[in-house]
């Protein structure tokens, strides 16, 4: 079942568009994952969705919510950097939060207690929230976003600020919710996407570039790719190996060539052959499969 | 409830910052200042080393209204100074800080969240002011003679209205931008404003709210409320009522985030 479809939302500051004509959908009890690079419109999709600002243009619709209902009710929002109150406790934040979302006092309270259980803060429940650590923080940003049992979770960059330790938390936490609950989350470390979510959507430069389920991506995207190192200047090479049949692209980054190919061995026949006649100072040559990162930088550079 | 809610969170929060107890002191502090000065003059005069050889001062003899005036007067600068700086942040900085990103996407009414906020500051600033007063109407009793109890609820209630007019354009303010030092000077400026064009087009608008001291003293010398008074307080009133209403339709069309 669909739960929330996206047509053509696009936002302007001074009509310069920073998402333009932004589509897409997705079913109920998955885990998406918004990925994109710094500056690509993830904030600004996921602060419309959860309406702290406001379309230019374009449609959000949810399944069962009346047009004119107020769709905060619906979801439960995490900032990419999440402020509390300081002079206030853990505890207090939740019920807080709860009773702001209309809950009785002893539905926040059972509510808050439960969640606190499995963010794991029951221990720091009285502590100011001053007193937190950075990744404490963010899983009570979690709790916080759940209070109302919101039918769509929006995490915004929820890893992005932590150090590992913070970062494994929030992300084992992340995958046991997405057993019972629909996320939606922005991140620009593939990995973390990789790791967690269904489905992808491709943010580039404001617009959907790419979207899928992790394994049609896979398949769709699914070329070998080569790495090579030289000594020397890269750039002369890249410009032979780009000329080359089997090969479809090549790039240059962290002084390796990554080269992707549409059959490994012409394209192993190809390069090899070329390095052993024009004797070129290969020093590593490596296969592997496509990663997400590839698929990413196929999207954009598409 | 919702509503209820709101405002529990400003009075605790104010009251663990400890406003409660320095916004209290402050306004007690600045309305016995004159009438315990003024009274004791001569005898600070002496103690520091009294008057040169034939000079003479003539202290004037002040009458129980006039130094309620001199209380009002520190109000109106003094206090509608402290009340700029407390109330300067309450939306503003929320918003500076990130805080009301969490709460604003809560299913919250912006009428609830703006209303809540006016009604704690103004339960504060007034009690504070209340207990000013009542401080300068005891030594006002025993320095200079009598004022009626009634009187001084009188003064309370007119001139509160005029510090709730500060309060509410605070709150305006504090919907439109997201610096709290702006707020502050904002408010400052259309006070003076205010004043200056009160005095310029005086003969139109005598019923400004910045007429209220002056409307208090006549009350206060001729013993019955004035029609001005009751046109400026009403004036007030609705200067407040237009102020609260036009923020939360402010804030509800307000982009309130980036």
């Amino acid at each position: 079942m669909v739960l929330l479809n996206v047509e053509n939302l696009s936002k302007k500051y001074d009509r310069k568009p920073v998402i333009d004509q932004v589509s897409f959908q997705f079913d109920s009890g998955k885990c998406v994952a918004l990925i994109g690079p710094n500056g690509a419109g993830k904030t600004t999709t996921l602060r419309i969705l959860s309406g702290l600002l406001k379309p230019t243009s374009g449609s959000i619709t949810f399944t069962g919510i009346k047009q004119h209902d107020d769709i905060r009710k619906m979801i439960g929002y995490l900032p990419q950097h999440p402020v509390f109150y300081k002079w206030m406790t853990g505890w207090e934040f939740l019920i807080y939060t709860g009773r702001l979302a209309h809950l009785s006092k002893k539905e926040a309270t059972k509510r808050a207690e439960k969640l606190l259980e499995r963010v794991r803060l029951t221990e720091a429940a009285n502590r100011r929230i001053g007193k937190y650590s950075g990744g404490m923080k963010q899983r009570l940003g979690i709790a916080q976003a759940m209070i109302h049992h919101p039918t769509l979770l929006v995490l915004d960059e929820p890893v992005a600020s932590l150090d590992p330790i913070g970062r494994r938390e929030v992300l084992s936490l992340m995958e046991e919710l997405k057993t019972d609950m629909t996320i939606l989350f922005s991140t620009h470390i593939l990995s973390d996407a990789d790791e967690i979510s269904d489905e992808l959507l491709l943010l580039h430069d404001g617009r959907i570039v790419e979207s899928g389920s992790m394994d049609e991506l896979r398949s769709q995207y699914q070329t070998a790719k080569m790495e090579l190192g030289f000594d020397g200047n890269l750039d002369d090479y890249q410009k032979k190996v780009v000329a080359m049949p089997a090969v479809t692209t090549c790039y240059i980054d962290r002084n390796l060539l990554h080269v992707t190919v549409t059959d490994i061995g012409a394209a192993r026949l190809q390069i090899l052959t070329a390095a052993s006649t024009e004797q070129w100072p290969l020093t590593s040559f490596a296969i592997n499969r496509a990663s997400l990162e590839d698929m990413f930088m196929k999207a954009v550079n598409s | 409830m919702q509503w209820w809610t709101l405002f529990q969170k400003e009075l605790i929060e104010n009251v663990r910052n400890v406003k409660w107890i320095w916004v209290p002191l402050i306004m007690i502090l600045i309305a016995i200042m004159d009438p315990l000065t003024n009274y004791y003059l001569p005898q600070i005069i002496e103690a520091v080393g009294g008057m040169p050889e034939g000079a003479e001062v003539q202290l004037p003899e002040y009458q129980p209204d006039d130094v309620v005036m001199m209380s009002l007067g520190q109000f109106s600068t003094i206090g509608v100074l402290t009340i700029a700086l407390i109330s300067m942040g309450t939306i503003a900085g929320e918003r500076n800080s990130g805080v009301s990103e969490l709460i604003l996407v809560k299913p919250v009414s912006y009428m609830n969240y703006i209303t809540a906020k006016w009604a704690s500051l103004a339960l504060l600033v007034l009690t504070a002011f209340a207990l000013g007063m009542a401080a300068s109407w005891y030594y006002i009793n025993i320095l200079y003679g009598d004022l009626s109890f009634g009187a001084l609820l009188q003064v309370l209630f007119f001139y509160g209205l005029w510090l709730t007019l500060v309060i509410s354009l605070s709150i305006f303010y504090n919907t439109l931008f997201k610096t709290p030092g702006i707020v502050a000077f904002l408010t400052l400026a259309t006070i003076i404003l205010m004043g200056l064009i009160t005095t310029i087009f005086s003969h139109v608008l005598e019923w400004s709210p910045n007429y209220m001291s002056d409307y208090i003293q006549q009350m206060l010398i001729t013993g019955s409320v004035p029609g001005e008074l009751i046109g400026t307080a009403g004036v007030t009133i609705i200067l407040v009522i237009l102020l609260v209403f036009g923020s939360a339709s402010i804030f509800k069309n307000k982009e309130l985030a980036g």
